[in-house]
């Protein structure tokens, strides 16, 4: 893999069509629980046409808020589309791939949620506060299932470089239990990550049961966009991730514009398929207690904890 | 009945100084002065077993030179009757006796008291103002000289919230102006992480002036006035009012319209029932539950509008009767609609029961005890979730209660025994009033079917109400999806109303929700909130 003209077209191609399909995916998960509760709903376009009325909306920033309110938008915007740079979508590696792998992905989402849950207590709301202690336990608990997980599938598929993990994961021909219970808790941490029920209702109006979206209460206009926008290309990149780490199927091997184009097209349509699983999920299932989350997320801990043990039984 | 047994008892204990007189049926009116007035109230709460129903102040100085006090009472089980406790005080005197010390539940409606008509209840420990937000003193909005479109200054707002002091200890302010479409309402809560350990409501935000205005509208008005005090309620409302004037009048409504008012009454029920079900499935996060939901309460509210033209229900109740006459075609749509919303609502209603995760939010949430309940005189379906078995269809009956057989608890003996086992179950968590909300609606429809089975036919559907003589007043009443709703009418000159005054169940419910929230966390309040499906418009009258 060296760093050609072709490659690097690769890779910004890749973090283009993440960063661009990103609200799309938020759009059919809208449409997929529209539908699920017998409404018609509204367009799958509908977050792009949000974002784009938020764009042209002047902000309203308290006054009590620092700089840290006003960057916070862009430190998320930024290490997500970072993030994103590292992930491969249509073909088995990523050409920026030498100068960050899955840590450094983690660690990208960790500096973006580091500096949202600032800004929901720069604002001095008591809303935001909650929103960040709230956000805080999720993560805090979050982070061991997610590194024994990373643990598991570096075992399994020869170290934490995505574009290794992802063209190991194609090559092998026999699914790995290790895998599959990596799998388990990976699914689970990205339901606590991108907000999703059990653990937080994204639909929610009422600020005393939300999580992620009390942090962000105060944002409007560009600022909301560039949050919500950011949000999303967190989701599409751990939907990215879970699908070419499990089922890679479908993505192309070779640098040429057809098999792109196929790889491409099975990774929308992988994803797109995952987020209305997700929705569905979303659909049979009630918010949970906020102090009964922990268990899901010791699920997630058991889980990758196994994983990690049948790697070594083998 | 046999009144004069309560009345002999109070001879018995207050001498002649106390006159009792039975009025309207089953209203016992008991006078006696300012001094032992609030022995009397203790006498009648504690050793005749009856619940503080409502205060109501009245200025008669252009009647009798005095403002006169009614405590009204009401027996829960057993006899349908009342008690009202009367006395006055010198129109010149502010102030008047707190019967706090006794009943907590007063409080509110001292508190009321001091800001309608300047009067101070004396020795009572919460005299901040309740109805009235930075008003100017001095202006009394319930006296009779004050004149309704008088423009008052507003004074600055200083009102004190309990504070609670210590190491980490969190106040959330949240409200007035909330998200959502619902109205005003403050909550301050206290809270330690996310454990809540105090939480203080303010309301009346958008105080109406529905008693005020009252006065000044043509009788026939009123009932339109009535059917607004809350949107959702308008045949409770708009019932107990025509009811109170029927009451003074002494007319006997035609048995079609007691029979339109109970189906009325009870479809009104139903459609909120399932509005608040559904609310509270989505307050659980439970978006699909709410969805069905909504969809059984619309094909109600659709329902409702074949039937009366209106989705909400209003225009169905005149003074003397109704203004909707059922004919056989409504009657076979309202049956045949209304069965199958009811093998609807089963099958969504069993599949919510068995939704673990939205079962595990209702559970233990928000639970109220029975010392707090009695304390607080709640009423409705959150009293009877905590066992308190208060229902004014069953205990003072009106419309076309009389005749229905209500339910089965009261049949049998081993009925009886069994619910009162049942009673004794309930332990006041949301998942309790979530449960109870769904029977009573299945036994709605019960009762609009009965009630169809019965219906008379061939009657007129309104009586003639004469001129009514001037300062003759009644109770009127009725139960509402929230529970109890106690109005009291005195007829003015000119057939005029003299006073009017309203107190609906989201009077009584509101300060539960300060106790009830105490063992839960931030997070499920708004469970709780909705769980008790409380009024903003039903209060800020």
């Amino acid at each position: 893999m060296t760093l050609d003209l072709i490659s690097v077209a690769i890779g910004i191609i890749q973090t283009l069509v993440l960063v661009v399909l990103a609200p799309l995916l938020t759009g059919i998960m809208r449409k997929t629980k529209a539908r699920t509760q017998k409404r018609i709903g509204s367009s799958i376009l509908q977050p792009y046409y949000d974002m784009i009325k938020l764009m042209k909306k002047d902000e309203v920033v308290s006054e009590s808020s620092s700089w840290i309110f006003r960057a916070s938008p862009w430190i998320n915007f930024v290490s997500v589309v970072a993030a994103a740079c590292f992930v491969p979508v249509m073909i088995f590696y990523s050409p920026f791939g030498l100068a960050g792998d899955l840590l450094v992905v983690i660690g990208l989402f960790g500096l973006g949620r580091f500096f949202t849950l600032l800004a929901g207590l720069d604002v001095a709301s008591s809303f935001g506060g909650l929103g960040s202690s709230r956000e805080m336990m999720v993560s805090a608990l979050i982070e061991p299932a997610l590194f024994i997980t990373v643990f598991a599938l570096s075992l399994t598929l020869g170290g934490t470089n995505l574009s290794t993990m992802v063209e190991s994961a194609t090559h092998s021909t026999v699914l790995a239990p290790s895998i599959i219970f990596a799998a388990i808790s990976l699914f689970i941490i990205i339901l606590a990550e991108t907000g999703r029920l059990p653990f937080d209702n994204p639909a929610t109006h009422l600020e005393l049961t939300m999580m992620h979206e009390a942090t962000i209460l105060e944002y409007s206009g560009k600022g909301l966009a560039l949050v919500e926008w950011s949000q999303s290309i967190k989701q599409i990149v751990l939907f990215g991730l879970f699908v070419n780490l499990f089922v890679p199927f479908g993505i192309s091997t070779a640098e040429s514009f057809a098999i792109l184009g196929i790889g491409l097209m099975f990774f929308v349509a992988k994803t797109a398929f995952l987020s209305i699983f997700i929705a569905f999920i979303e659909t049979k299932v009630a918010k949970w207690r906020l102090f009964r989350v922990p268990d899901l997320i010791s699920m997630a801990v058991a889980s990758s904890i196994i994983g990690v043990i049948f790697f070594y039984l083998k | 009945m046999e009144l004069s047994e309560y009345g002999l008892d109070i001879a018995a204990k207050f001498g002649e100084d106390v006159k009792t007189e039975l009025i309207n049926g089953n209203e016992i009116h008991i006078f006696a002065d300012a001094d032992n007035i609030i022995e009397l109230c203790h006498f009648i709460h504690s050793n005749l077993g009856c619940r503080l129903l409502s205060v109501i102040c009245n200025d008669e100085r252009q009647i009798s030179g005095m403002f006169v006090f009614r405590y009204v009472f009401g027996k829960e089980s057993g006899e349908d009757v009342f008690f009202v406790a009367t006395s006055s005080i010198d129109g010149k005197d502010i102030c008047f006796p707190t019967l706090t010390r006794y009943i907590p539940s007063a409080s509110l409606y001292e508190r009321e008291i001091k800001d309608m008509f300047g009067l101070i209840p004396k020795g009572s420990s919460d005299q901040r103002p309740l109805l009235l937000h930075s008003w100017p003193e001095g202006n009394y909005p319930l006296r009779k000289d004050f004149d309704i479109k008088t423009k008052v200054q507003k004074s600055k707002d200083e009102y004190q919230f309990l504070k609670v002091a210590g190491d980490g200890v969190c106040e959330i302010p949240v409200g007035p102006v909330h998200a959502g479409i619902i109205e005003p309402g403050h909550f301050r809560f206290s809270t330690l992480g996310e454990s809540i350990i105090n939480l203080e409501t303010r309301l009346f935000y958008t105080h109406k002036g529905v008693e005020k205005l009252a006065e000044q509208m043509p009788m026939e008005d009123v009932v339109l006035l009535s059917e607004r005090i809350a949107g959702d309620e308008s045949v409770a409302n708009s019932t107990a009012l025509c009811q109170a004037i029927e009451k003074i009048a002494k007319a006997k409504i035609p048995t079609k319209a007691a029979q339109t008012r109970t189906i009325c009454a009870e479809m009104e029920r139903i459609y909120n029932h399932l509005g608040t079900l559904a609310g509270l499935s989505t307050d659980a996060g439970f978006a699909f539950g709410a969805a069905r939901l909504n969809i059984l309460k619309e094909m109600m509210m659709n329902l409702n509008e074949k039937t009366s033209g209106s989705r909400l229900l209003f225009g169905v109740n005149r003074i003397g009767g109704v203004k909707i006459d059922l004919t056989d075609a409504n009657k076979k749509m309202i049956i045949s609609e209304t069965e199958s919303l009811g093998n609807e609502f089963y099958k969504v209603f069993e599949f919510l029961r068995k939704k673990s995760s939205f079962i595990d939010r209702l559970k233990n949430t928000g639970t109220i005890t029975k010392e707090d309940a009695a304390g607080f005189g709640i009423v409705g379906v959150a009293a009877r979730s905590v066992g308190i078995d208060v229902d004014t269809r069953k205990d003072h009956p009106y419309a076309n209660y009389p005749s229905l057989h209500l339910d089965k608890h009261h049949d049998t003996p081993y009925h009886k025994m069994k619910y009162e086992v049942e009673l004794q179950k309930r332990n006041g968590d949301a998942l309790s009033r979530f449960v109870l909300r769904a029977e009573e609606i299945q036994n709605s429809i019960m009762l609009i079917h009965q009630t169809l089975r019965d219906l008379e036919n061939e009657q007129p559907i309104w009586c003639d109400v004469g001129p009514l003589e001037p300062h003759l007043h009644a109770l009127g009443y009725s139960e509402s999806h929230r529970g109890q709703t106690m109005h009291w009418v005195m007829i003015g000159k000119n057939n005029s109303i003299y006073r009017y005054k309203i107190r609906t169940a989201s009077f009584c419910n509101w300060k539960i929700i300060e106790q009830a929230v105490l063992n839960d966390i931030v997070a499920d309040f708004p469970l709780v909130n909705k769980s008790l499906d409380l009024s903003y418009s039903g209060n800020d009258l």
